[in-house]
């Protein structure tokens, strides 16, 4: 059976290293990157089922991560759970009008972290598009 | 699958699985036999009377690349590569493994009886559940030869009856055993014979005895005989699961915390700040790893409710000795941190702004970064060891902890580089002062005067005096 894919993205190792073996544990594939240009290019390497977006990072914040992602119609139905230290009301409506579907808030708890990427991985096979080699030029170029 | 493809069901007391597939096998049946109790299912393939095909659902598929590659038969990459190209399906990889000349024929075809023997004789011992047999085939990817029932049934009520011999054991197939950290003796002098080995090799704390049973082809019932004697020479212990992924599951919210701290941290302005900032954050992250080992730890498991005076008495029992050690060698601001309650109390450090200021006060906030670094390394090191050892889970834990470790140094590297600014930039207009003053070079310029009557004396007196 093929397992899901989650891509992390964050500039913290401990943060990846960390959502790695929870979600591992789970049986979850997860992939990572540390900084937006490498988020991007895993999108269009691996159509991850799940992404997990950390806001601060360097070269490309998560907000222009995700608009970039929302945009492309192969990946724009890919969760994308946003992944900060903030917790304000105005950052989570930033989040929410780049095109996130959920807001996690660090420090967060290991248990949630699987509760919430098990809520968007239902269904993750019938959703997700097929693999097409044509679109990772464009997405690069993008980037 | 269509209900009107049921030929017949019922439960489990009425009709045994022996006597359903003895009697599906007489009558030459075809189609999938689907057995229920509890969470799991096995589904049997039957064509004409003979079994061409098993799968069990309900219990974790235990990996036979990654056992291969422990016994020394399949290399990491070998693995890596057949995983892929078989997409996770066992019965593919064994295919290809042939193909590639790694395994024989018949090697695999004993692997595959082997497996549908073993889960036939695991159903064998079920009390309660149903069945249901329909005539309809589900596909299954399965290189297997058709397998003669009645030889199937003899094989697995053989191992049965080993199972039920071995009576009272607290070993299930589920059970999952590791090596134990601290054995140091040469295990060549023990007298083990090679399955003992093999076994001993499989006890990473991952797999089970039913899929140590299924790589080494070995009755469940030897594997737990095998498994006891280990056990009783102190190689291997038990690992209890559930309890291993709740230790992890805290220890990951600690580190996630103190990573949310540090990082808080490096908005901090001065080099006082940020200073602080690394002490708390250690200091935080040793009192949650001291809270978590007083939960976890081995010496206190196993004993219900414990008095919180026994647990405090036994965590300043097994670290205020290295705290005092760090403090009398290497650290001595280490001095003014105790124990109090299990935790850390590292307050007068904290305070100390109230007594000295300036360049000193960085020095001794420098000195109890360096100081509680090296202590929170000690504690994490004691806990994993105690707790989970070289295991699996253990591994893992250490990797997360060298890159919280690596981001911490990075913020002390912070420090570094600008204490290193400074020195030179305070050597810079030392020069410049000395060059336009016309200086005398008997010591009265401002550096040799600051050196000579320096009345906080080395940094060692300062803080005694403090």
């Amino acid at each position: 059976m093929v397992e899901p894919t989650v891509l992390v993205v964050d500039d913290s190792p401990t943060v990846r290293k960390i959502v790695q073996m929870t979600l591992q544990r789970e049986h979850i594939r997860v992939i990572t990157a540390s900084d937006g240009l490498s988020a991007l290019t895993s999108v269009a390497d691996e159509i991850p089922a799940v992404i997990l977006l950390d806001i601060q990072l360097p070269r490309m914040d998560g907000y222009h991560i995700c608009q970039i992602i929302r945009k492309n119609l192969q990946f724009r139905q890919i969760p994308i759970i946003m992944l900060s230290g903030k917790d304000g009301l105005f950052d989570k409506m930033r989040g929410r009008l780049a095109g996130s579907t959920e807001y996690l808030t660090k420090p967060f708890d290991s248990v949630e972290l699987v509760q919430t990427v098990k809520k968007h991985l239902v269904d993750w096979q019938s959703r997700m598009p097929q693999r097409n080699d044509d679109m990772r030029p464009r997405l690069r170029r993008r980037s | 699958m269509e209900p009107q493809d049921r030929i017949m069901d019922g439960d489990l007391q009425t009709l045994g699985l022996q006597s359903i597939l003895k009697m599906l096998a007489l009558s030459g049946k075809t189609g999938t036999l689907l057995v229920h109790s509890g969470p799991e299912t096995l589904v049997i393939s039957l064509r004409k009377g003979q079994l061409v095909a098993l799968h069990e659902e309900g219990v974790p598929q235990p990996d036979l690349l990654g056992m291969l590659c422990l016994l020394n038969k399949l290399d990491p990459p070998g693995a890596h590569r057949l995983r892929e190209a078989s997409q996770g399906n066992p019965q593919v990889a064994l295919g290809i493994m042939v193909e590639q000349g790694w395994m024989s024929l018949n090697e695999m075809q004993r692997r595959l009886e082997f497996d549908v023997t073993q889960s036939i004789s695991h159903a064998l011992r079920w009390v309660d559940g149903r069945f249901a047999f329909h005539r309809h085939m589900i596909p299954m990817e399965s290189k297997m030869q058709p397998l003669d029932v009645d030889s199937v049934l003899l094989e697995a009520l053989r191992q049965a009856d080993e199972w039920e011999e071995m009576g009272e054991t607290a070993l299930t197939r589920t059970t999952v055993s590791r090596w134990l950290p601290e054995v140091s003796k040469d295990v060549r002098s023990l007298g083990l014979n090679q399955e003992h080995i093999d076994v001993l090799c499989l006890s990473n704390g991952e797999i089970p005895l039913q899929g140590m049973a299924l790589a080494l082809t070995l009755p469940e019932a030897r594997v737990v005989h095998i498994m006891s004697r280990l056990i009783e020479l102190h190689l291997i212990e038990v690992v209890d699961t559930s309890l291993e992924a709740e230790l992890q599951q805290d220890l990951s919210n600690i580190i996630i915390m103190c990573q949310h701290t540090l990082a808080q941290q490096r908005q901090n302005s001065t080099p006082v700040q940020h200073l602080l900032g690394l002490i708390n954050t250690q200091g935080q992250c040793i009192n949650g790893l001291l809270v978590h080992h007083g939960t976890y730890a081995k010496g206190l498991r196993g004993r219900g409710q414990l008095p919180v005076s026994e647990i405090v008495r036994y965590l300043e029992r097994r670290f205020s000795q290295q705290l005092q050690l760090l403090a009398g060698q290497q650290y001595p601001i280490l001095e003014t941190v105790t124990f109090v309650n299990g935790q850390l109390d590292y307050s007068e450090i904290i305070n100390l702004d109230s007594l000295v200021k300036g360049e000193q006060l960085e020095e001794f906030y420098w000195e109890a970064v360096l100081g509680l670094g090296a202590f929170l390394r000690t504690v994490f090191t004691v806990l994993l060891q105690d707790e989970v050892g070289n295991s699996h889970t253990g591994r893992q834990l250490s990797v997360v902890w060298k890159a919280f470790l690596t981001e911490v140094e990075q913020e002390m590297q912070q420090y570094n580089l600008y204490r290193a600014h400074q020195h030179a930039q305070q050597n810079r207009n030392r020069r410049t002062d000395a060059s336009s003053n016309g200086q005398n070079r008997n010591g009265s310029s401002p550096l040799a005067f600051n050196e000579g009557n320096a009345q906080w004396g080395t940094p060692e007196t300062q803080r005694r005096l403090i």
